[in-house]
């Protein structure tokens, strides 16, 4: 039997804007299992990014129960969201925020600089990170030095580097061209194979969807298949 | 051990971005030289003239406006450290390694600075300074000097305060969103 990763209920969120409510989730109830490769699919400010978020910790629901690997982290502190994210958590962005002053490798290390764990560790885990990416030729380069692949594999690199329970991209190949987002995709399926690593992907591309287990299409706020 | 490190972190990110970290290097050290020389010249902190109070009030704002300045610099890379799991007191060390880091380095300066000032003195004027060997002393004592960053230090926590409550109090997706 499989085990549920992450179990929505009755989730909802809304948002103010000019004096205007948007409902962006409305009665959300899903479950995603350990292991699966899920695609969030629909049209631009269907709520897709906002489930994202609510179900990775980075933001919170007005209602409902969001349980990550045995977690209620609906109603958990700010402090406890950011240790969960250390932990179980991987976020891969569309836009890859990288952090310019530092190199590749060091991007990839800033996740684990809070931790106990020993800077040989760190850097040895970060190597790790990079090879699984194919990205170690370019550990000591700067940010601005790389194209937006590269870029987003360090992103990846720095999201895997902690051996996440599930890794949550947001368009990851939004800002890619067409053979940097075949890479990406190919790397996020192998990643998911090998580490079996739970994967939930957002994009507005159904040609993409062909890579995943399963994909759940929203619209206007719901889930609408 | 982990705060150590993302201290050390800070003032290695801080001194990669030259331009900031040199322009209040530079701030940092002439105010520290002339409220050093102020209480110097008037000998006790009560007898301190107007030159004094008037760079302790500067000081304050040049640290607001320094910690404002660096959240507002930092504020993509403060949002996603706490988008990738950083907690609010771990993005403070972050802050403070920097603010903390140019104020050891303008007071490191201001000593070279003085030590040197006063070898030059002693060796040019060796003879006069010899017979007065009682009476010489440098130009800013290092007592002194130390008392004055150590208030520079305590006027850093009024900036830090004011300046990264924008941040800090934010959710992290919020933060990410409101900084782009």
């Amino acid at each position: 039997m499989k085990e549920v990763m992450i179990k929505c209920t009755n989730v909802n969120k809304e948002f103010r804007l000019r004096g205007n409510i948007i409902r962006a989730l409305v009665d959300i109830n899903l479950e995603i299992y350990t292991g699966e490769f899920i695609f969030i699919q629909g049209p631009t400010g269907c709520g897709k990014t906002t489930l994202l978020n609510v179900m990775s910790g980075l933001d919170v629901p007005d209602e409902g129960s969001i349980i990550l690997d045995g977690e209620d982290i609906a109603r958990a502190s700010e402090d406890r969201l950011g240790a969960i994210r250390r932990q179980k958590v991987g976020f891969v962005f569309q836009d890859f925020n990288l952090i310019e002053n530092l190199t590749g490798i060091e991007n990839v290390e800033a996740l684990l600089w809070p931790t106990v764990l020993r800077s040989k560790e760190i850097e040895d885990r970060a190597i790790q990170a990079l090879r699984a990416v194919d990205m170690l030729e370019r550990k000591d380069h700067f940010p601005r030095d790389m194209s937006g692949g590269e870029r987003q594999r360090i992103g990846i690199a720095r999201a895997i580097v902690h051996q996440p329970r599930v890794l949550f991209a947001d368009e990851p190949t939004g800002n890619l061209d067409p053979a940097a987002a075949k890479m990406v995709f190919d790397l996020l399926k192998t990643l998911n194979k090998e580490m079996g690593t739970t994967m939930i992907v957002v994009t507005h591309d159904a040609s993409l969807t062909k890579y995943g287990d399963r994909t759940i299409k929203m619209d206007r706020g719901r889930i609408v298949a | 051990m982990a705060n150590f490190r993302l201290f050390k972190k800070s003032v290695m990110m801080a001194m990669r971005s030259r331009k900031r970290f040199s322009t209040f290097v530079l701030m940092y050290t002439g105010l520290i030289i002339w409220m050093s020389a102020s209480l110097e010249n008037a000998g006790t902190i009560t007898k301190a003239g107007w030159m004094f109070w008037i760079a302790i009030i500067i000081s304050i704002i040049l640290s607001i406006l320094y910690a404002f300045v660096i959240t507002q610099a930092r504020r993509m890379e403060i949002a996603t450290m706490k988008c990738i799991g950083y907690q609010n007191s771990e993005v403070r060390v972050i802050i403070l390694g920097e603010i903390i880091w140019v104020t050891i380095v303008a007071f490191f300066i201001v000593s070279e600075l003085l030590i040197h000032l006063t070898s030059i003195i002693a060796y040019i004027n060796y003879d006069y300074v010899h017979n007065l060997m009682g009476n010489f002393k440098p130009a800013i004592s290092f007592g002194n000097l130390t008392f004055v960053v150590i208030l520079f230090l305590m006027a850093q926590i009024v900036g830090i305060s004011i300046a990264y409550k924008r941040v800090l109090k934010l959710r992290p997706i919020i933060a990410l969103r409101v900084m782009k």
